[in-house]
């Protein structure tokens, strides 16, 4: 009875799938969107920085002896100089105005005014001054400390703990000018705001093993980069290969490796030999471990076999050392160069100290084996695309890369300062030796460009800053959650840009671009976590307590019984009780003793205990189940519902052992159920039930998506390629990028009139503020063929509703102008240009102008109206005469192909003092045809007509359709989820509800159809309909009709309308410019030219090519055929060379034909034109 | 025409009746000219008298804004021309040009103006002439409206004029009360608008939200609502809606009884059907024929169509108008059948 009872409770305290949604939203109002970029950040300026300080070494100087002439040489003491750094300071984002006054800096104020949103770093200086007397005496030791010296300026990311902004609630955020929705996660550079994007990386210290084929030299690598956790040594790579072929020749089966600075492959076991491990049974035990393994005992007997000749240490170390960059020096030093080698570049993660060789044998045995495993087909070749063997680098290990570079320099630079204030006896001022630019430019220099580097160095990665997209909210997000993978665009390799299965919940399956960049560029998942690594002690000093044997204390043959542990691809020592192990440490995990984000990977098969601390890995949120039953209980879910009062949150679940975050490799190890229901099924029969071990259960499947594919409704009935399409088009949708739009000044930025909520949403969305800045309308829509205007992907809109306002919208784009200076002499102004005075005006209007040279907000401007006067001083010609202009116009007009009217002039000053001017245009933007819109569904079309609404066909209840689109769009694209969309829209609607489209739930169009038949509509969402012109009911079937939410792209001719007859030409060439800014020509080009040769239309086409580009007139010598003097008013004509006055031929050529024929005679070769009589 | 027709039955169905079939419907073509039928030594041709005894119109239902009526007897192209010119051709005011003194709230002059366009004016358009480009404003051509509020906070702390609503926008009979401009007059008025428009002029509906401001925000604006037409713009639609159908008609074929009579009620979303229990058999009937919408979901499933019989009589017009304001719904359809007269008349003197 009592059994039963509780089993009875069990099933009452089971929570279900609308449960997990409370769990989801406490995650997103714990840690927001962008919480990988914020946590990465704030372990940098708390951690990293720090370290990189106290981990670079003092700088220690002595005076060395200078020669001056006349002086004699004394030598009266030793003096000694140390500087050391220690603590580190930062303080909150500051500004330095010109005038040398300081102040906070708030992040509206540093895009306004174009400042960079940077916080002072400070350092603790401890200046050691030893001084050594003569020989007996005490050295005198003198110690001075600077306190706080400042050593540059860090930029720091928007809402990060040394944000301005932190902890701050949505009042006071909107008081200083922020949108409360704005999650922060960027820098401002000068006032534009830069993105980091996550680069991904293969990981480090792990042993990848590669078959190859046939042709190749090796049949089978193992490869291994190795990297120190921490310091600067760059990566060492090991490579072991196997030769291929059989038979024939000598080395075939032999293994070698790799060493750095060795030039040639070495025989793996002379490598043994060279770390001390002379005999073959040594050797072979550190590869092999278990002796009944003949099969593997097999294939290294080449390899022994090969190394026969050298059976000692020196031996070896020699044959090392031969191969080494260093030639013709003595044997000893050949040997201690290899034994260097050996000690600080091989494996150095391993490690670099002073008698690693066991521990370096082991490893080196250890992917030897790992290769053979592999070679005798015990085990699949590695998968270097899986995702567990990827790092990302977000914006802390980022910045700290950069940062370690430039503090090296500066520290080089005191060094260099100090050096020489000591050699020529000067007194040593630190504040002068450190040179704060060097940090803050370099920092400024790589987010500004993106070049992630110094500055003309080679080696740098560009791009890894970019402008924040501020399109659209949605963009924004997701442009904060981009990864990169920095392969060449152009590698025609599929694997990887494909969707891999280690992607699950990671990665969004939905949303990448297409092109040259697809599947490299990818984009976070909604939950997704990146660790932000851990030190490893802990964990070095818990395996320590529970009993793992150093690989120093353990014998070889003890090996095979044991589980190997490895601690970031380190291997730390054997265990015997993996399974006891693996408990604790899982439970220590739970209960956060050890950190959440620390991965437990137990690879039975290969008897591995892997664990990893480090960086960068991605990891996901699951539920944990115990006994097939969820941890999480219904008690808690009531506790996250009334947060407001309990205060019982998302860190509290991971806290309470309820979920913990799982890494992409340790997911291998486990067995996840996809939804709660699974875990029932299992539950119920025990025996029968397809899985009846499983460790985790998924929040949600939809998770799996990211920013952009959670916008889609019913993405699960969709083909996958428009799922894609749509999670582009989405950040081209314009709605509401951000509240504060009104006191942004964005060089572009489009907000439409009257954005709705979708009335059919995803649970998602929610998170991400979809319903609080849309981007899109509700437009009604029929599918139907109607007049023939909307063919190929083409709409027709209902004008009337276009004149109520549908899809209206407002275009914003902003000039800026600073008052720059050169010199003391040579100034800019900004005033009305007098054209009496002033060189090079422009065509446009200058009468829009007030006083101040600035067109007050109100003016409506055309294009080419200038908005903005300024002169430059025109410098002094010499001449001593009166200058007829003092003056030269660089002012700035409206761009030619718009228009508007001045929105908002902003009038301030820059971080020089200088007087700095932004002004913003206003235009809105009616739709009309050629305009481009598009579903939630990758169905995109542009305008084909715009009927009025008695022209457009109704319904029986009088229903217009906004949109018609066609019906061909359909099949072949099949976009059911646009079809269940309209159907479940068209029941919200009636309703007054909003519809859910959460992919992955048990919804479906039966349930939809059904309700939308008790609201008195045909099931299937058709309706009789009758055509606008004739008044008849529409011939065919029903038409479908119904709200669906379109979105309206930025994509629109009025910005896209070009014509040119003639114009402006380039100087080079004289040819027609290139672009419609610039008024250019429309390109001729080879496949038009190939139409034209086919159609026989050769006067045409020397028309287009000829004529109507680059024409030119040239009088040529008929007896030496080069171009000669021709003085046309005069009707003379001489070549100089000939002396011919007479002979001469008036010919057409390409002007770019003429520049090269000139061309060519600069470089002595003579091209002579000869014509046919 | 029609009623002492000799046309066999069938032809005479296939002539008054669309067939709502399983397929697409047929029969959906009309063939209202005087030779259709001449073979079968029918004439067609138009008899003013028989037309004026054919033709009616029942209102069904009717109130200040929506008004549902029948309309009997006329060809689809008719009912249409009707609809067409409610929407487009029956002229209101609306206000047109916006003068903005000043605007300091967060909506931009252009968002504000075209809102104030789309306000539906309770005017008579007929005592008002068009204006064109060229001519100046004067009391025949241009309604002036006024909008100046300022938004400021109450001393207990409640926003004063917060929401500007249509009530607001106040009528200058007397015309612009602008300060003129250097040589241009806002409007030329030679005498006061309300000697001849007797009533006070005023938004159809006092409540409808123009903007909304904060403290220290302000509006002073001029608006000039001018006449038009709604196929210039939709804001000179005096309808938010003209449509019509045709009248349905549901028939049984055959007798439907018990459990099938209990699922054909079922299928159908408006109702149309009903069960009579007559001596304890159930039977299928129809009792609301009217309010079917021709979805055809009683003839979806095989075999259905062999059950039910769904026609729609071609000339008979469920119309309904709903006006977005300016009129009332009746005057909406005589102005429309005024315009429509008008544009007969204009024909008619082009073809002689």
């Amino acid at each position: 009875m009592d059994v039963e009872d509780e089993a009875f409770d069990d099933e009452e305290e089971e929570i279900s799938q609308e449960d997990a949604w409370a769990v989801i939203t406490s995650y997103f109002e714990e840690k927001g969107l962008v919480r990988q970029q914020l946590d990465s950040f704030d372990e940098f300026i708390q951690n990293t920085m720090q370290e990189i300080v106290d981990e670079s070494p003092d700088i220690e100087v002595t005076p060395e002896s200078q020669h001056q002439p006349g002086m004699e040489f004394e030598v009266d003491e030793q003096r000694h100089y140390r500087i050391q750094f220690g603590q580190i300071y930062l303080s909150k984002p500051m500004m330095t105005e010109a005038d040398g006054e300081t102040g906070t800096l708030f992040p509206k104020e540093a895009r306004l005014r174009n400042l960079t949103y940077s916080a002072p770093l400070y350092v603790d200086l401890i200046k050691t001054l030893t001084k050594y007397g003569a020989e007996g005496e005490d050295p005198i030791v003198e110690t001075e400390e600077l306190p706080k010296v400042f050593i540059g300026k860090v930029p720091i990311m928007l809402r990060s703990q040394y944000c301005s902004l932190y902890d701050h609630s949505d009042k006071e955020l909107a008081e200083l000018g922020e949108c409360p929705y704005d999650q922060g996660g960027y820098f401002i550079i000068n006032g534009s705001e830069k993105a980091l994007i996550a680069q991904e990386k293969m990981s480090n210290n792990h042993v990848y093993v590669f078959k190859k084929t046939m042709p190749h030299k090796y049949s089978h690598t193992a490869e291994c980069r190795s990297v120190l956790e921490h310091g600067n040594r760059p990566t060492s790579t090991i490579f072991v290969k196997q030769m291929a072929g059989s038979g024939g020749k000598g080395a075939a089966g032999c293994i070698r490796t790799t060493i750095p600075y060795i030039r040639a492959d070495i025989p793996i076991v002379i490598v043994f030999r060279a770390l001390g491990f002379v005999a073959d049974k040594d050797i072979l035990e550190h590869i092999v471990y278990d002796f009944k393994d003949t099969a593997m005992m097999d294939l290294l007997r080449p390899s022994l076999e090969e190394a026969f000749v050298i059976q000692n240490q020196q031996v070896a170390l020699d044959y090392i050392g031969k191969r080494g960059s260093t030639v013709g020096v003595s044997k000893e030093k050949r040997i201690r160069y290899a034994k260097e080698i050996l000690q600080k570049e091989l494996l150095p993660h391993v490690g670099i100290g002073d008698y690693c060789e066991t521990k370096k044998a082991y490893f080196l045995g250890y992917i030897v084996n790992r290769m053979l495993v592999c070679a005798l087909c015990r085990r699949q070749q590695d998968d270097r695309d899986h995702y567990g063997n990827k790092r990302l680098d977000l914006a802390g290990p980022l910045m700290g890369g950069l940062f370690r570079m430039l503090f090296r320099k500066v520290t080089k630079d005191v060094k260099g300062y100090v050096q020489k204030c000591v050699d020529n006896g000067k007194e040593i001022n630190l504040t002068y030796a450190v040179r704060a630019k060097t940090i803050t430019s370099g920092l400024k220099y790589s987010l500004a460009t993106g070049n992630w580097g110094a500055q003309g160095t080679q080696g740098v990665r560009a791009g890894v800053s970019q402008v924040l997209n501020r399109l659209t909210y949605a963009s924004t997000l997701s442009h904060l959650r981009r990864l990169n993978s920095p392969i060449g665009r152009e590698g025609k390799l599929a694997k990887p840009r494909q969707l891999h299965n280690s992607h699950w919940g990671m990665i969004c399956p939905a949303e990448t671009p297409e092109g040259q960049a697809c599947g490299l560029v990818k984009n976070l998942a909604l939950m997704a976590y990146i660790s932000v690594g851990s030190p490893s002690a802990p964990i070095l000093e818990f395996l320590e307590e529970w009993q793992t044997e150093n690989l120093e204390e353990i014998t070889a043959s003890v090996i095979p019984s044991a589980t190997k542990i490895f601690v970031n691809g380190c291997w730390v020592g054997i265990h015997r009780d993996p399974e006891l192990l693996v408990r604790t440490l899982r439970q220590l995990r739970r209960q956060v003793d050890v950190n959440t984000e620390v991965g437990v990977v137990r690879d039975i098969r290969l008897q591995e205990l892997r664990l990893y601390t480090d960086a960068g890995r991605c990891c996901r949120p699951l539920f944990i189940v115990d006994n097939q039953r969820l941890l999480i209980k219904r008690t808690d879910i009531v506790q996250l519902q009334n947060r407001e009062t309990t205060s019982f949150g998302w860190h509290d679940l991971v806290a309470a052992g309820l979920i913990e975050y799982v890494d992409t490799e340790e997911e291998e190890t486990t067995m996840i159920s996809m939804t709660i229901n699974d875990l029932q099924g299992a539950r119920s029969n025990m025996e029968s039930g397809y899985y009846p071990t499983y460790t985790h259960c998924e929040i949600h499947p939809s998770m799996i998506l990211g920013i952009c594919g959670s916008i889609i409704p019913f993405p699960d009935h969709n083909q996958s390629p428009r799922n894609t399409y749509q999670s582009a088009m989405g950040k081209q949708a314009m709605g509401i990028y951000c509240t504060n739009f009104q006191t942004r000044m964005d060089t572009l930025a489009y907000v439409l009139y009257y954005p709705q909520k979708p009335l059919v949403t995803t649970r998602s969305m929610e998170y991400l503020h979809f319903r609080e800045l849309p981007a899109g309308i509700n437009a009604i829509v029929a599918i139907a063929c109607y007049s023939g205007y909307n063919q190929e992907d083409s709409v027709i809109m209902n004008q009337s509703s276009i004149d109520r306002g549908l899809f209206r919208s407002i275009f914003y784009r902003s000039y800026r102008e600073e008052e720059k200076r050169q010199g003391t002499l040579c100034r800019e102004e900004m005033e009305i240009p007098d054209a009496e005075v002033t060189l090079a005006m422009r065509h446009g209007s200058y009468d829009k102008l007030d006083d101040d040279g600035l067109a007050p907000p109100g003016t409506r401007c055309s294009g080419n109206d200038i908005v903005i006067g300024k002169t430059a001083a025109l410098p002094d010609d010499g001449s001593g005469s009166v200058q007829r202009y003092t003056k030269k116009d660089c002012s700035t007009a409206v761009r030619s192909t718009e228009s508007g009217i001045v929105d908002q002039v902003l009038v301030t000053t820059n971080d020089q003092g200088l007087k700095f001017v932004k002004l913003r245009m206003r235009k809105e933007k009616v739709p009309q045809v050629g305009d481009k819109f598009a579903s939630r569904h990758g169905q995109k079309g542009t305008i084909g007509m715009t009927y009025t609404q008695e022209d457009m066909p109704f319904s029986c209840e009088g229903i217009y359709p906004d949109i018609v689109v066609n019906p061909h769009a359909i099949p072949s694209r099949m976009t059911i989820g646009h079809l269940v969309e309209c159907l479940m829209g068209k029941v919200a609607s009636l309703l007054g509800k909003e519809g859910d489209a959460t992919p992955f739930t048990d919804v479906t169009v039966e349930d939809v159809s059904s309700a939308l038949h008790k609201c008195g509509y045909q099931s299937r969402g058709f309706e009789v309909m009758y055509n606008g012109h004739t008044g008849r009911q529409l011939k065919g079937r029903q038409i479908f009709l119904g709200p669906t939410y379109y979105q309206r792209l930025k994509h629109m001719v009025d910005d896209k309308v070009h014509s040119r007859a003639r114009g402006p030409v380039q100087i080079l060439t004289r040819q027609p410019m290139e672009g419609r800014s610039r008024d250019g020509g429309l390109r001729f080009g080879e496949m038009e030219r190939d139409c034209m040769i086919a159609h026989g239309g050769s006067n045409f086409m020397k028309e287009r090519l000829f004529e109507c580009s680059d024409a030119y007139r040239v009088h040529v010598c008929e007896i030496c055929g080069l171009i000669c003097i021709a003085n046309l008013k005069k009707n003379t004509f001489e070549c100089l060379g000939c002396k011919n006055k007479t002979k001469v031929s008036q010919i057409t050529i390409p002007y770019a034909c003429k520049l090269l024929f000139q061309e060519l005679m600069s470089m002595c070769i003579a091209p002579r034109m000869l014509f046919k009589k | 025409m029609g009623s002492e027709t000799k046309l066999p039955p069938h032809l005479e169905e296939q002539r008054t009746r669309i067939f709502c079939g399983k397929d697409a419907p047929t029969h959906a073509r009309s063939n209202n000219f005087s030779g259709a039928y001449r073979s079968l030594g029918e004439d067609h041709s138009f008899d003013n008298a028989s037309f004026k005894e054919n033709f009616r119109i029942d209102i069904k239902r009717m109130d200040s804004e929506v008004m549902e009526f029948d309309m009997i007897g006329v060809d689809a192209s008719i009912a249409n021309a009707f609809r067409r010119i409610l929407i487009a051709d029956v002229p209101t005011m609306a206000i047109e040009k916006v003068f903005i003194a000043n605007n300091s709230s967060i909506m931009q002059d252009e968002v504000l103006a075209h809102r104030l366009g789309l306000i539906p004016l309770r005017v008579d358009a007929k005592k008002f002439d068009y204006r064109t480009e060229d001519e100046a404003a004067t009391e025949q051509n241009t309604i002036v409206f006024r909008l100046k509020m300022k938004c400021s906070r109450l001393a207990d702390g409640r926003l004063e004029n917060d929401a500007v609503l249509s009530e607001h926008l106040e009528w200058l009979p007397a015309g612009s009360e602008l300060p003129e401009d250097s040589d241009s007059k806002f409007t030329h008025y030679n005498r006061d608008q309300s000697e001849f428009y007797g009533e006070p002029i005023a938004c159809a509906d006092d409540k409808i939200v123009i903007n909304k401001m904060r403290p220290g925000q302000e509006i002073e604006l001029e608006a000039h609502a001018v006449k038009g037409e709604g196929k210039t713009h939709a804001k000179w639609s005096p309808v938010a809606t003209a449509f019509y159908r045709l009248l349905p008609e549901v028939t049984l074929k055959q007798e439907i009884t018990g459990e099938e009579a209990h699922a054909l009620k079922k299928k159908c979303p408006k109702d149309v059907f009903d069960i009579e229990d007559i001596g304890g058999t159930t039977k299928a009937t129809v009792v609301n024929a009217r309010a079917c919408t021709i979805c055809r979901e009683c003839i979806r499933e095989p075999g259905a169509e062999n059950f039910v019989d769904l026609k729609r009589v071609k000339d008979h017009f469920i119309f309904t108008i709903e006006s977005a304001g300016q009129y009332h719904p009746r005057e909406l359809f005589i102005d429309a059948i005024g315009k429509l007269r008008l544009k007969c008349q204009k024909m008619i003197q082009l073809t002689h």
